[in-house]
């Protein structure tokens, strides 16, 4: 009966892989100023916009839950935690939506060359994969236990984000720029 | 249903000539010769069975699975020609699928030997169906491995060779699962086994004949950067994305 399963999973596997492989959109020059443009505008939106260390306090201050709880009736109680809670998956969401652009960075450019160290790659894509079950299980934490219920997860995503946002721009420079490295030209200075 | 399936061979037999006469019209014989040797083999056996079984059944039933074996070897031939096409300009990623390949069948011939060795009630020849279904297995894990190759480092692959795969990939699904289903429901399904074999074969043919139509090179790629740059490339992301682990794997569990 295992046999028949197995056999019978490897041939649907196979037909349903043809039909996405057949509908496959043909992949974009890697490289392209519009790609870049794209990247850098992803990357300055997380940077500037999400991941500063006062904008991420602020989200999940633990003062204002005590205020809210102190002074405001309950429905306004209940009302400030769903939007809390709103905001934190929306922001775990930014993380993994940052570790796939790198991992769609580093594919594309891995790509284009024509030795590849497959030990390493595959180390990478089970890292990659480490860390959106990671992103994702914090995800499940939010959302079944609130902002609040985790504020250790809440820093340590947030120091994950700011390093996700440095090597997505490390990849960017690969990208762009030979010959210039980013880890020394200031790129550290938009961690958060 | 024997009308049918006779129209069904008939139509294949024409489509292989279409294609083979394209091939040599448009001179991409040369360029994917193992599939069209392949292609040839298999026009000259099936009417070669044709004639057989018009003539004599027992000359039919003797050479059936022998020539299909020859035909499935052929076969293995055409996925190491994808794999050299695809990944043309990706010597790691082809020297992975012809790993994943040559691992991939030589289990099956390892399993197939230690059967023909310890088990002395175990013959060959009474189970060409499951060796023929555990050679397809095979076939489908190396294009398997191909198409998620491509994928995953988003390889841009020509009209060609996406025609081969997918044709192929059709042929070897369809293979697998009738012949599953033929040596677990039995004689029952020998029927539908008779129907569902050159049905998929003439749709891969037909898919086979529209993208192989006029010759298309594979698509040009960037000129590969310095090997420094992999390196470098692959270090750092490593080297952060252990970080982020760390950091992830030290959170409490609060």
């Amino acid at each position: 009966m295992i046999q028949l399963v197995l056999s019978l999973l490897v041939g649907l596997v196979l037909v349903v892989s043809l039909y996405f492989f057949a509908r496959r959109a043909k992949p974009s020059a890697e490289g392209s100023a519009q790609q870049l443009r794209k990247a850098k505008q992803t990357l300055d939106s997380l940077q500037f916009g999400l991941l500063p260390n006062d904008l991420v306090e602020r989200i999940f201050a633990r003062e204002d839950l005590e205020y809210v709880f102190s002074s405001a009736p309950p429905d306004v109680q209940a009302l400030f935690l769903t939007d809390r809670k709103n905001i934190a998956l929306g922001w775990v969401r930014r993380v993994r939506a940052a570790v796939l652009e790198l991992m769609r960075f580093h594919r594309g450019h891995a790509r284009l060359h024509a030795r590849l160290s497959f030990s390493t790659e595959i180390r990478l894509a089970l890292n990659f994969a480490g860390l959106l079950t990671a992103c994702h299980l914090l995800q499940i934490a939010f959302y079944l236990r609130g902002p609040y219920a985790a504020p250790g997860m809440v820093r340590t995503a947030a120091a994950a984000a700011g390093r996700v946002c440095l090597i997505s721009e490390n990849s960017l420079a690969f990208l762009s720029v030979k010959g210039v490295d980013p880890l020394e030209s200031g790129a550290a200075r938009h961690r958060a | 249903m024997e009308i049918l399936s006779q129209v069904v061979v008939y139509t294949a037999l024409l489509i292989e000539v279409v294609i083979l006469v394209r091939s040599i019209r448009c001179k991409t014989f040369a360029k994917y010769s193992i599939f069209y040797t392949y292609l040839l083999t298999v026009w000259v056996t099936s009417l070669f069975l044709l004639i057989a079984y018009t003539a004599t059944r027992s000359l039919y039933a003797l050479f059936y699975w022998r020539l299909q074996f020859v035909t499935l070897a052929l076969g293995c031939g055409v996925i190491v020609e994808i794999s050299r096409h695809v990944f043309a300009r990706h010597v790691s990623l082809d020297r992975f699928a012809r790993w994943v390949a040559i691992v991939t069948f030589g289990a099956i011939f390892l399993v197939f030997a230690i059967h023909v060795a310890f088990l002395p009630h175990w013959k060959p020849v009474a189970n060409p169906a499951e060796l023929e279904r555990n050679l397809r297995i095979a076939q489908a894990i190396a294009l398997l491995t191909i198409v998620f190759l491509t994928g995953y480092y988003r390889i841009e692959i020509g009209k060609n060779m996406k025609g081969l795969i997918l044709g192929f990939g059709v042929y070897v699904g369809a293979s697998i699962i009738s012949l599953t289903l033929r040596l677990f429901i039995g004689i029952w399904f020998s029927p539908v086994w008779k129907i569902i074999g050159p049905f998929s074969y003439t749709a891969a043919l037909l898919i086979w004949m529209v993208a192989l139509w006029s010759y298309e090179p594979a698509p040009a790629s960037p000129p590969e950067p310095m090997e420094v740059d992999y390196r470098r490339l692959a270090g750092r992301t490593r080297q952060a994305l252990g970080s982020i682990q760390e950091q992830l794997d030290r959170t409490p569990d609060r």
